[in-house]
């Protein structure tokens, strides 16, 4: 009798003792979680969120997923998400599974309980993958609507496509829309007849001209600093590149030639600018010193006909669409080289953090706005606004 | 970073005042709503203000008001450019999409290059401008079909303008008085997906424009309101 109740007593001190042990013996490491893909983008980090529900539980996990961080099921997380949202606040905790060790902890509070959770996924996003610019979560599009044939405006709208505003009411032809800053749009405009481009500030309403010359003005793209706009004018009688200060002034032309330049992209330092030329007879990508100079190929072994570039915030990538049956989406090394194939889709823009993008697909006048996880080619659907829309530009 | 061992509560508290702290900022929603009354979606605060929709803008923004402008003297064709596009804008002039349907100039896929079929079809164009349409002026109207991207395709558009101007030009017709416009592929002939839709929406559209007062042509000055475009019939 007295040895097994000895026994009885022994045993869950010796389990204590174990537990202890072996959580000594294996320290938690998370640069084995951390690792880098054979592109360079981080493998996802997986978790298991828990303790939200409805709205806020689709836009956390939707958020992390563009992040890098995805759910998963018990088994194959290796962190437990424990969230939670009340009223404007949310909070969770985020534990190491096998040890629950507390890795991170935050909580926000907002005046919606969506932007508290946004604010809540980018700072779990950047504690988990440590890299600084992953939070994309709280950022903003501007896109292109067509409500109905032969008309377009101009639309922001949150990144996941929640809550859509009209910018333009002008009942005409709008195209490009892109970001100079976050504040501040520049499109072109079929409102005076020929189409001009403007810049549009946000939070006024107020325009202001960009470029009016004479002819056509299109294809706006704002230099990273927001204070040049490179743009596509006719005015000397072939469709070429020109770049001017976003107010107009100091207007200088880069290219000169018959056959017609479009889809003008900055490199991020601001300092060399990827357009598309027509040389040859068909589309190719070529760069170009910003501050002018000699035009240079862009090699896209792979994908005929690259036109759309969209270089990355990082300055790795160009994003492009070719044509591989039907409109599809590749990536190339800012320095050309093979292109590396994603999905089908169109008109490419990067997220801030280099590793998600938006496109739009489908059929002229009926397309719809796309996010896609570059890494893991995870493509989710925007819900459409009105009949089409399409040349989604992302806020960095 | 290793954990070797879970925190203490006394960081858990320190983390929590921390993050409290940083989290309670509210910023003031800014949004107004362009579609009107109604339950403002999407009023975003958050860390930082973000961008917020202001009201519809203005009928008369900040918009330089455009020279007057003469027609310009027709100019050869200079080595290296194409003609310089005219000065003025043809805003208020009478639109007639009739009077040169049948000279409508189709491309090939992704060219910009007039044919040498189609180059009859120029030539009549030039041949009634000066003949019986003296003082009035010709929009070429540049399209594509939806197999290329929207921008490219806008080049692509004006590139076709471009082509077919400077034959009418080549013909005597004064390029002053051509003005182009590019639709990209926003406005097909047709709306199908194959190739027989796809081939009307090619194009390059010839309008007539008469002067407004029926006088000697006077070009617009200021920031006169264009008519919309027209939806294709």
């Amino acid at each position: 009798m007295k040895r097994i109740l000895v026994l009885a007593f022994c045993l869950p001190v010796v389990c204590a003792s174990l537990a202890q042990a072996s959580s000594a013996a294996e320290p938690f490491n998370i640069d084995l979680i951390r690792r880098p893909n054979s592109l360079g983008f981080l493998e996802p980090i997986l978790v298991h969120v828990t303790g939200l529900s409805g709205e806020a539980d689709s836009a956390l996990k939707n958020d992390l997923l563009f992040m890098g961080v995805v759910h998963k099921s018990l088994d194959e997380a290796k962190f437990l998400i424990n969230a939670n949202a009340v009223g404007g606040r949310a909070e969770a905790r985020v534990l190491e599974k096998t040890t629950k060790g507390q890795y991170h902890e935050a909580a926000f509070t907002a005046s919606t309980q969506r932007a508290a959770v946004h604010a809540l996924s980018d700072s779990i996003a950047k504690a988990l993958t440590a890299l600084p610019n992953i939070g994309i979560a709280q950022t903003k599009v501007t896109f292109k609507v067509e409500p109905s044939r032969g008309r377009s405006e101009v639309y922001v709208t949150d990144f996941d496509g929640y809550g859509p505003q009209a910018v333009t009411q002008d009942n005409t032809l709008v195209s490009a829309p892109c970001w100079a800053g976050k504040g501040t749009l520049v499109y072109s405009s079929y409102k005076l007849g020929n189409p001009q481009i403007f810049s549009h500030v946000l939070s006024t309403g107020s325009r202001n001209a960009v470029a009016r010359h004479p002819g056509n003005n299109y294809s706006p793209a704002v230099s990273p600093d927001g204070r040049r706009v490179a743009m596509i004018l006719n005015m000397n009688g072939t469709p070429n590149l020109y770049v001017s200060s976003i107010d107009g002034s100091g207007l200088k032309q880069l290219t000169r030639n018959r056959h017609g330049d479009a889809c003008p992209s900055w490199s991020p330092d601001g300092q060399t600018i990827c357009y598309v030329s027509r040389a040859g007879g068909s589309a190719s990508l070529y760069k170009i010193p910003a501050s002018g100079g000699t035009p240079a190929p862009v090699r896209t072994t792979f994908a005929p006909s690259p036109t759309e570039p969209d270089w990355s915030p990082d300055g790795k990538w160009i994003a492009f669409t070719a044509q591989v049956s039907g409109f599809t989406l590749f990536i190339v090394r800012a320095e050309g080289g093979e292109a590396i194939q994603l999905v089908p889709g169109e008109d490419p823009s990067w997220a801030p953090n280099s590793r998600a993008l938006m496109f739009c697909r489908g059929p002229d006048h009926s397309k719809q706005l796309y996010l896609l996880d570059v890494p893991t080619k995870t493509v989710k659907p925007l819900a459409r606004i009105l009949e089409s829309n399409s040349q989604p530009s992302w806020a960095k | 970073m290793k954990i070797a061992r879970p925190v203490t509560l006394i960081t858990v508290a320190l983390m929590t005042l921390s993050f409290g702290f940083t989290g309670c900022k509210k910023s003031p929603a800014k949004t107004t709503s362009l579609l009107g009354p109604g339950p403002g979606k999407g009023i975003v605060g958050d860390e930082r203000s973000g961008p917020s929709i202001g009201s519809a803008p203005a009928q008369s923004d900040h918009l330089p008001a455009i020279t007057e402008a003469t027609a310009a003297a027709p100019t050869s064709l200079q080595t290296g450019e194409g003609l310089k596009q005219p000065n003025g804008d043809f805003a208020g002039w009478i639109e007639d999409v009739s009077e040169f349907q049948d000279q409508t100039v189709y491309f090939e896929y992704d060219k910009a290059n007039v044919k040498p079929g189609e180059i009859d079809k120029l030539k009549e164009v030039a041949r009634r401008m000066k003949s019986s349409f003296q003082g009035k002026a010709l929009r070429i109207e540049g399209h594509c079909d939806e197999r290329g991207t929207e921008e490219y395709n806008r080049t692509l558009g004006d590139r076709r303008a471009q082509a077919i101007r400077e034959l009418l030009a080549a013909e005597g017709v004064n390029p002053g008085m051509m003005p182009t416009l590019t639709f990209g592929e926003d406005k097909p002939a047709d709306p199908g997906h194959n190739e027989a839709a796809f081939s009307k929406n090619r194009r390059g559209a010839l309008v007539l424009l008469s002067p407004p007062s029926n006088s000697r042509a006077q070009l617009t000055t200021g920031l006169g309101e264009s008519s919309a475009p027209r939806n294709p019939e």
